[in-house]
């Protein structure tokens, strides 16, 4: 589903992403871990195209998608909920659940008849939600933000979803309840990469994993082999 | 109530409903990609000059105003092209020495094509006034507000009730966010100043009845709109007109009771109170954030 190849990536002169390569096969939920600044970020914001590639090749779906605009690769059925959230606070929830869909539905009048039997899997999901449709969705609590990101994103039926920090400055309990969500989307066949700080909990969702240190791959593998791995254990699992 | 007085806060007010409206052009243009056209005031005039020439060629009135629209239209999306997209994309404010060049530009070429003298600008409907609770009133006043409402209205709706509008409030709250849900932030930015151009051509149609049309009429339109957007806030659509309702019968006021040379004033103090007390301005709303 997405291949990226060597690719090169960063902000003005200071380059980030130094030949990373990873892919992820339809159906799998891979994760990409690794410590603060190692380009973990990056990587997704350059695969959604927020962040032009130096070199190197991102394939999605067979079609090469770097340099390409964002709108453009979300076009091509790609949806990422970025890292901080980033709802449109002004917004209510149930517009901003529309707008995840706006790729697919038509763009003056008839969207929400089009959308309803999907806002209504969002809500089932995420029934927090759907009570607070009407609400600015700036006014949500963190935990509730995220769903709504989550679901934003799921609204537009992608191929592959990408997850920056889900669990980035929520209480543990909530973090329970985000990776029960993650979960769920696995089992239901999305293609998801995830982005975790938490590398524990990342491991034991997902069917293959990178760590990333300084821009380049170090170790990947199935979690079971990474769990046994002492540098991954000392570095990132430690107690 | 005073009966001069009434008449001068209504008549005022009426005036400043077109303030209103081409503040609400910059607030379009604002809302996408935060910058503004300083050359809306040239542009409201260049459309009202090409709508009298319309005129002049034999166009009835009213297949007149679409092409005087249309025209505005292509003028807005001409100054998104060339002065605002290369320097949005370089994260500069170029678009600032940019939209005022263009503006000096639209200037120079109306002074060469239609001559420095302002115009009388025909129009079918009535000045002769009518009274209304012992207030005269032209017809014409009341197209101009009846216009400006009906075109605030409509954008408001598609503001509201199409995704297209909504992507619009997508795009101004978090531009690269809406850019990952498949909006294109350009073409938004390119709609909203298409727009604009629209608006600021309405304006110039209602307008110039009243006031004739030259090269002129924009440096004193656009500062008193300027006034406007920022008393009101780059935000609100219902700010403006309240805040162009207030400003307009507030000159009106000053120039009958202080004179006519003092009409500018109230506009420029009410600038200053606004940027010293409130910068943000009086409907700007700050941001809900709750991390």
């Amino acid at each position: 589903m997405l291949v990226v190849d060597n690719l090169h990536a960063g902000y003005g002169m200071s380059e980030v992403l130094m030949g990373t390569s990873l892919t992820v096969k339809k159906g799998t939920l891979v994760t990409l871990i690794g410590p603060n600044g190692a380009g973990k970020t990056t990587t997704m914001r350059t695969i959604s195209g927020g962040l032009k590639p130096t070199k190197g090749e991102i394939i999605l779906d067979g079609t090469p998608v770097q340099g390409l605009e964002p709108s453009k690769i979300a076009h091509l059925g790609l949806a990422h909920a970025p890292e901080g959230r980033k709802v449109f606070g002004p917004l209510s929830v149930e517009d901003n659940l529309l707008l995840g869909a706006f790729t697919r539905l038509p763009h003056f009048f008839g969207f929400r008849a089009k959308a309803a039997g999907d806002l209504e899997k969002v809500y089932e999901l995420f029934p927090r939600l759907k009570e607070r449709r009407k609400q600015a969705s700036g006014t949500l609590s963190g935990g509730e933000q995220q769903m709504l990101a989550i679901g934003r994103a799921l609204m537009a039926h992608p191929k592959l979803v990408l997850l920056d920090e889900p669990s980035m400055g929520l209480a543990p309990v909530i973090v329970d309840e985000v990776f029960a969500i993650i979960r769920r989307l696995k089992e239901s066949g999305i293609t998801l990469l995830l982005v975790e700080q938490s590398a524990k909990r990342a491991l034991e969702v997902a069917d293959y994993a990178y760590v990333m240190e300084r821009g380049r791959i170090a170790v990947e593998g199935v979690p079971a082999e990474l769990e046994k791995n002492e540098k991954v254990v000392a570095a990132y699992l430690g107690s | 109530m005073n009966q001069a007085l009434m008449q001068m806060t209504v008549s005022g007010a009426l005036m400043g409903l077109v303030y209103a409206l081409v503040a609400y052009g910059f607030q379009l243009t604002y809302a996408t990609s935060k910058s503004i056209n300083f050359g809306q005031g040239e542009l409201v005039m260049v459309s009202a000059f090409f709508s009298l020439t319309l005129t002049d060629l034999g166009l009835p009135y009213y297949l007149m105003i679409p092409g005087g629209l249309l025209f505005g239209v292509v003028a807005g999306l001409f100054v998104e092209r060339a002065g605002v997209r290369l320097a949005l994309e370089q994260k500069s404010e170029g678009w600032i020495l940019m939209t005022i060049i263009l503006g000096l530009f639209g200037f120079s070429a109306a002074e060469n094509i239609w001559g420095r003298d302002d115009r009388p600008f025909p129009t079918p409907i009535s000045s002769d006034p009518i009274q209304l609770f012992g207030i005269s009133i032209t017809p014409l006043e009341i197209s101009v507000a009846v216009g400006v409402f009906m075109i605030m209205a409509v954008i408001e709706l598609f503001k509201r009730k199409t995704l297209l509008g909504k992507a619009f409030e997508a795009v101004s709250a978090d531009r690269d966010a809406a850019e990952l849900m498949g909006i294109s932030a350009t073409r938004t930015i390119m709609l909203s100043y298409g727009l604009s151009g629209l608006v600021a051509a309405l304006a110039g149609i209602l307008i110039s009845p009243i006031t004739t049309v030259g090269p002129t009429m924009a440096s004193a339109l656009v500062l008193k709109a300027f006034s406007v957007a920022v008393v009101a806030g780059l935000e609100s659509g219902f700010g403006v007109v309240i805040v162009g309702l207030f400003l307009g019968s507030l000159e009106s006021l000053t120039s009958y009771y202080v004179g006519s040379g003092w009409r500018e004033a109230p506009g420029l103090v009410l600038l200053i109170l606004a940027l010293a007390v409130r910068p943000t301005g009086i409907f700007g709303k700050g941001v809900i954030r709750k991390v």
